[in-house]
């Protein structure tokens, strides 16, 4: 029917459509695609906040990773009620293992309904770091429920020193959800997604996936 | 507990602060952190890199970076200095052995240029401590009252109790604020 009135409308003439088009949003940077951030030679902050959504596919190989950045923990923590929500460490006998596998690179998360009610929390991570000093290292975090952006983290850690351990914990007010959205989140296992950038120098270093259910 | 209490009445308006906290080791400034954010300070092991926490105290969104304090480490220190609103100084009252030495580490601190302007927070900790030396003889030591450079405070405290954090934090919290946002 659009398609009809618009050929009906002759050239050289002007109308009133009865409906405001809504063109799309303006960002601060461009849209991307994922096929485009494959075929650069290395992959900014700014590209992966360009995108759209979550990823099909990791956008660096393990290899990437020069610094030997290496994740040891990490924790969720309820600090309305003090109970740590989930913890897991890597055992320190596997620690001298060679790069990871691509397996590695994928988490699956799966927590009871109530998790979506928290207040505060804070989650945190462990890592060591090989024997380069690194400078300006910054995690993206983005975390999608389908096509839906919930919530971005980008943290700034700066610089590590050489064969250090680091931890870092972001303590934050859980995203108040509507009812409507924390069933859809319960009825849709593993459709709550997640994309964890690591840069080195503004480049793209490490690039870990998760996904998330919710009817545990 | 006094912690959530505030921040659960805080309104959630960002505004960062970035805090570097200080000190020669063991001197207690990773028990000071966790026990201001209500974490437990029973199996605390020696820094050996950095531990950062971002949490809302205040109104603001407060980024705490404590680095290891080991002399190996503190090379590297000058690697954090940048865009630093507040120092934390952690002080160990009952190591008079290190006292001078922790005298001297400040005193360079304060020669930097990247932390000029940065307030000064300094927590005379482990106060419970029988052996520990009297605040005032800290101040004294630490040659304080010829800072010109900074902002200044120092408060007697403990970590494992957590005694006079809130009020220290809101101290400097205050200082940072009154300075930095003094324009909204």
């Amino acid at each position: 029917m659009k398609a009809e009135q618009q050929q009906s409308i002759p050239p050289g003439s002007a109308t009133f459509p009865s409906q405001m088009p809504r063109p799309p949003p303006v960002t601060e940077q461009a849209i991307t695609t994922e096929a485009e951030l494959l075929s650069k030679s290395h992959i900014t902050p700014n590209d992966v906040l360009a995108l759209p959504g979550i990823t099909q596919g990791f956008l660096c190989s393990p290899s990437a990773n020069i610094y030997n950045i290496e994740f040891t923990k990490f924790q969720i923590r309820d600090l309305d009620t003090q109970h740590i929500l989930f913890e897991i460490a890597k055992p320190e006998e596997q620690e001298n293992e060679e790069t990871p596998a691509e397996s590695a690179r994928y988490v699956r998360y799966r927590f009871a309904p109530n998790f979506l009610k928290l207040k505060t929390v804070g989650a945190s991570v462990e890592f060591k770091v090989g024997e380069i000093p690194i400078h300006h290292f910054r995690m993206i975090e983005r975390h999608f429920f389908k096509d839906r952006l919930l919530k971005c983290f980008d943290f700034e850690f700066g610089f590590c020193i050489p064969n250090s351990r680091n931890n870092c914990e972001h303590i934050y007010n859980f995203p108040q959800l509507s009812q409507q959205l924390m069933d859809d989140m319960i009825n849709n296992p593993n459709e709550t997604r997640s994309d964890s950038f690591y840069f080195v120098d503004n480049k793209l270093v490490m690039h870990n996936k998760a996904d998330y259910s919710y009817d545990a | 507990m006094g912690f959530l209490n505030i921040l659960r009445k805080q309104r959630a308006r960002e505004r960062e602060m970035r805090i570097l906290i200080l000190g020669l080791d063991n001197a207690g400034k990773t028990t000071l952190m966790k026990k201001f954010l209500d974490e437990p300070t029973d199996s605390i092991e020696p820094t050996l890199g950095f531990d950062i926490k971002t949490v809302h105290f205040k109104g603001f969104q407060l980024n705490l970076w404590d680095v290891g304090g080991q002399k190996s480490l503190r090379s590297y220190w000058k690697n954090y200095f940048e865009s630093t609103d507040a120092l934390i100084w952690v002080v160990d009252s009952s190591d008079r052995e290190r006292l001078t030495q922790c005298a001297e580490e400040l005193k360079k601190l304060l020669l930097e240029e990247r932390l000029s302007g940065a307030s000064l927070l300094v927590l005379a900790n482990k106060s419970d401590v029988p052996t520990a030396l009297d605040v005032s003889r800290i101040a004294e030591t630490l040659d304080l009252q010829s800072i010109r450079s900074h902002h200044w405070k120092i408060f007697s405290c403990c970590a494992l109790s957590g005694e006079r954090l809130i009020q220290a934090m809101t101290w400097l919290c205050d200082d940072v604020g009154s300075r930095i946002f003094i324009l909204d």
